[in-house]
């Protein structure tokens, strides 16, 4: 009777330990979608990005959405308009130039200089012209912060 | 003054030369149709019509035209030598030394000769040596040469007439020594009979004294004098001794008159003798046998012995006018002597230079000096026994210089240009100058006419252009250029073929063929559109020619931005001339440069690439990508400028 009843006491414990991992496991998923959603300043995981690629191959490199964590040097600083273009050379690869967007709506946390190195978050982007027609492949500064 | 009397003598001397070969008088212009080579460009009008030949420019002056003269010595012309020309101005008349045609022919005689270094040659100038050394003696200590000595010279003389190189002179002189010495002979042999006559007439004159005193004491008282041979007869004795004294008179008279004949006779042979000998020593002087003349004059005085060595030649005679035209002085067997000496001297001096020259290979100047050394005195030792050697490499270049004047002459500059330029190496220090740019001045003016006349061709100037070509023809006949125009002119007449032609290398824009038979189709001028088009072609190769040969140059210059500075201007050109494009020569540089600037052309190219796929953000990272390695392009520059201003306006 006694070991009856123990068996019935073994299979029970086992049943409620089973649903609790998946409750946690749910609760946990669960909280974690709701964090990715809320955005916030948090940088999002950069992806690796090569210059020569984007030169070759800018649909594969630019994709829209796309965003990359890049450190490099202000070589020039174009300003048209209210937008502003600027090249900057790349850590790894000094003699190439990566042009980057920064539109009159980003509102950065530093003042770009020429020749002073940051550390800018991009996002590709695909824009419109006057004239409805696209324009692909522009990486847009979302954020920078000056690098020491 | 003792130098410009030498040179004088000297310059004379090769005027009595020329003189006594009959070709060059000094008071009159060479006939000879010659050219000199410094002459020559100031004798041709600027229309390239040669003018009248130099000698005769020269030696006829025209009326009323004043030429400065020569400086005169009490009253007679100096003739001098022009050393720029080689010409002996004398008289009012040239006389051209260096190409006079005489003398020309026995220097290129002398040349093509072997020298004469036989044993019986060396044997000749040995014995002609031992005589001059002994006439030399006995005129220096004024010692009278002996019979024995007289004997000794007039023997060898005559040996000598025998040698070929002698020519028969010394015979010559051997027999008019013995000439005037037998005159001299004959002439003693009168004085010793008009000293027997005069001894003779003393006698007759004592004789008939006595006769005519006898008479006088035989009269006793007679009045007669001593020596009146004509007083009466008073007695027979008286008779008797006046026929006597008759007689004598008479024979004396006719001593006297014998001996008056011989004084004459005397006089007279010993003035043809004095002739006769001076005729030869002039004649030896002449002929340029200078050791006989020597000889001749310095035996002279111990032949006549009277102390008169005045020349007895005619005052009008060219001699006569040879010897006394230096100084004006009558002239004298001593002049002759001093002239031969002087004209010895000069030619073993001109001879040493000719060595000296050639041992520095300086061929003109040893040219020169010979030219004079066998005018003066070709049968000198020193002249006839120059090496053979030496005589090759002044043929050689007297040979260039008698070309270089026919090809003048003709006006065959081609053929001057090159005879210049062997003369040059042959000699360093032959002035070239004068020849070639003459040559080039002459060539450049015919090319002048040949372009005028191709003009006058494409404007259908026919009268023109005849006129022009015949220009061109008459300055230089040879002008390799006016073969070239004849073709041409036979293109204007069939023209036909070539405007066709022209028509469809145009239309299918194969521009670098016309410009290669540009001179071909030329002729399409007389059509004026095609004459247009064809004037477009011919500046859009020639452009691209000239553009090529630059960018060549750049590229060169700076092997690593060089071929991008190449390839951008090819590129740009061709914005400007899409024609361009067509060009092989063009093609083929762009690819080459392209090729040279890969990295360049291939971030240009992806630039575009990327523009055309509306991938402006990869564009314009080409774009900088082209200009970090040729900072200075202007095709990446603009690129970036407008895909930039495309990024910038964009709405995202």
């Amino acid at each position: 009777m006694s070991r009856r009843r123990s068996r019935k006491s073994k299979g029970g414990n086992t049943t409620w330990l089973l649903i609790t991992i998946v409750a946690l496991v749910v609760v946990l998923g669960g909280a974690y979608f709701v964090k990715s959603q809320s955005g916030g300043t948090a940088l999002a995981k950069p992806q690796n990005f090569s210059i020569r690629e984007y030169r070759n191959d800018g649909s594969r490199m630019a994709v829209p959405g796309n965003h990359y964590l890049l450190e490099g040097r202000i070589e020039n600083i174009e300003t048209i308009g209210n937008n502003r273009l600027i090249s900057v050379s790349l850590k790894n690869n000094r003699n190439e130039r990566l042009p980057l967007l920064v539109t009159k709506d980003t509102t950065l946390d530093v003042n770009l200089t020429r020749k002073d190195i940051f550390l800018f978050n991009v996002e590709c982007r695909t824009g419109r012209d006057a004239s409805g027609n696209e324009v692909k492949g522009i990486l847009v500064v979302k954020n920078a912060k000056t690098v020491q | 003054m003792q130098k410009l009397f030498n040179d004088m003598k000297k310059e004379l001397l090769l005027m009595m030369v020329s003189g006594l070969c009959g070709i060059a008088q000094a008071q009159m212009p060479l006939p000879t149709p010659t050219v000199q080579v410094q002459q020559v460009p100031a004798q041709q009008n600027a229309q390239g019509q040669p003018q009248q030949q130099p000698q005769q420019q020269r030696g006829a002056q025209p009326p009323g035209a004043a030429e400065p003269t020569n400086p005169q010595i009490m009253g007679v012309e100096i003739p001098l030598l022009d050393p720029a020309t080689d010409t002996v101005s004398y008289n009012g008349g040239k006389f051209d030394v260096g190409n006079n045609a005489a003398v020309r022919a026995k220097f290129e005689t002398f040349l093509h000769g072997t020298p004469d270094t036989s044993e019986q040659a060396a044997l000749y100038s040995k014995k002609i040596d031992a005589i001059l050394a002994d006439t030399k003696k006995y005129s220096r200590n004024r010692k009278a040469i002996g019979s024995a000595a007289m004997v000794r010279m007039g023997k060898t003389l005559y040996k000598l007439a025998d040698l070929p190189r002698d020519g028969g002179q010394s015979g010559v002189l051997a027999s008019s020594i013995v000439s005037a010495l037998d005159a001299q002979r004959g002439n003693r042999a009168r004085d010793e009979e008009s000293a027997a006559l005069d001894r003779d007439i003393d006698d007759l004159v004592k004789k008939t004294n006595n006769y005519v005193n006898r008479n006088t004491v035989g009269n006793k008282g007679a009045q007669a004098q001593i020596g009146d041979i004509k007083g009466p007869a008073q007695n027979s004795t008286s008779v008797s001794n006046t026929f006597v004294i008759a007689h004598n008179t008479k024979s004396i008279a006719e001593k006297q008159a014998a001996k008056v004949k011989n004084s004459a006779t005397n006089v007279e042979k010993e003035i043809a003798a004095k002739i006769t000998y001076q005729s030869n020593l002039v004649t030896f002087l002449m002929m340029r046998r200078f050791d006989h003349a020597v000889i001749a004059a310095r035996i002279y005085r111990h032949i006549f012995k009277d102390g008169d060595n005045k020349m007895q030649i005619d005052e009008k005679s060219q001699a006569n006018e040879m010897l006394s035209g230096v100084a004006g002085v009558p002239p004298t067997v001593n002049t002759v002597d001093s002239m031969a000496s002087e004209a010895r001297s000069s030619v073993d001096k001109h001879m040493e230079a000719v060595h000296s020259m050639l041992a520095q290979n300086k061929l003109g100047e040893a040219t020169q000096h010979l030219i004079e050394a066998v005018a003066i005195g070709e049968h000198m030792k020193s002249v006839f026994t120059f090496p053979v050697e030496g005589r090759r490499r002044v043929a050689a270049y007297w040979t260039l210089r008698k070309r270089a004047l026919t090809a003048l002459n003709a006006r065959d500059y081609g053929t001057v240009d090159e005879i210049a330029r062997k003369m040059k190496e042959m000699d360093v220090d032959f002035d070239d100058s004068m020849l070639l740019s003459y040559s080039a001045g002459r060539k450049r003016q015919s090319d002048l006419c040949i372009r005028n006349a191709r003009k006058a061709l494409l404007e259908g100037k026919d009268e023109e252009f005849n006129k022009h070509i015949t220009e061109a023809g008459t300055i230089w006949p040879l002008n390799p250029n006016l073969d070239a125009s004849a073709k041409h002119l036979e293109q204007f007449d069939n023209k036909e073929k070539e405007l066709s032609e022209f028509r469809t290398l145009f239309a299918r824009g194969e521009f670098r063929t016309i410009f290669k038979e540009q001179e071909r189709f030329e002729c399409v001028a007389v059509d004026p559109t095609l004459k247009t088009q064809y004037k477009e072609v011919i500046l859009l190769v020639s452009t691209i020619d000239a553009m090529l040969k630059q960018l060549e140059s750049v590229a060169d210059q700076d092997k690593v931005m060089g071929p991008c500075i190449a390839y951008e201007k090819l590129v740009e050109y061709r914005t400007s001339e899409p024609r361009a494009a067509n060009d092989p020569a063009y093609k083929d540089s762009l690819n080459h440069y392209a090729g040279k600037a890969h990295d360049f052309v291939q971030a240009l190219r992806d630039a575009e690439d990327c523009e055309s796929r509306r991938e402006y953000g990869s564009a314009l990272s080409n774009y900088y990508r082209a200009q970090c390695l040729y900072p200075k392009s202007t095709l990446a520059g603009q690129g970036a400028a407008k895909v930039s201003e495309i990024i910038v306006k964009a709405q995202y």
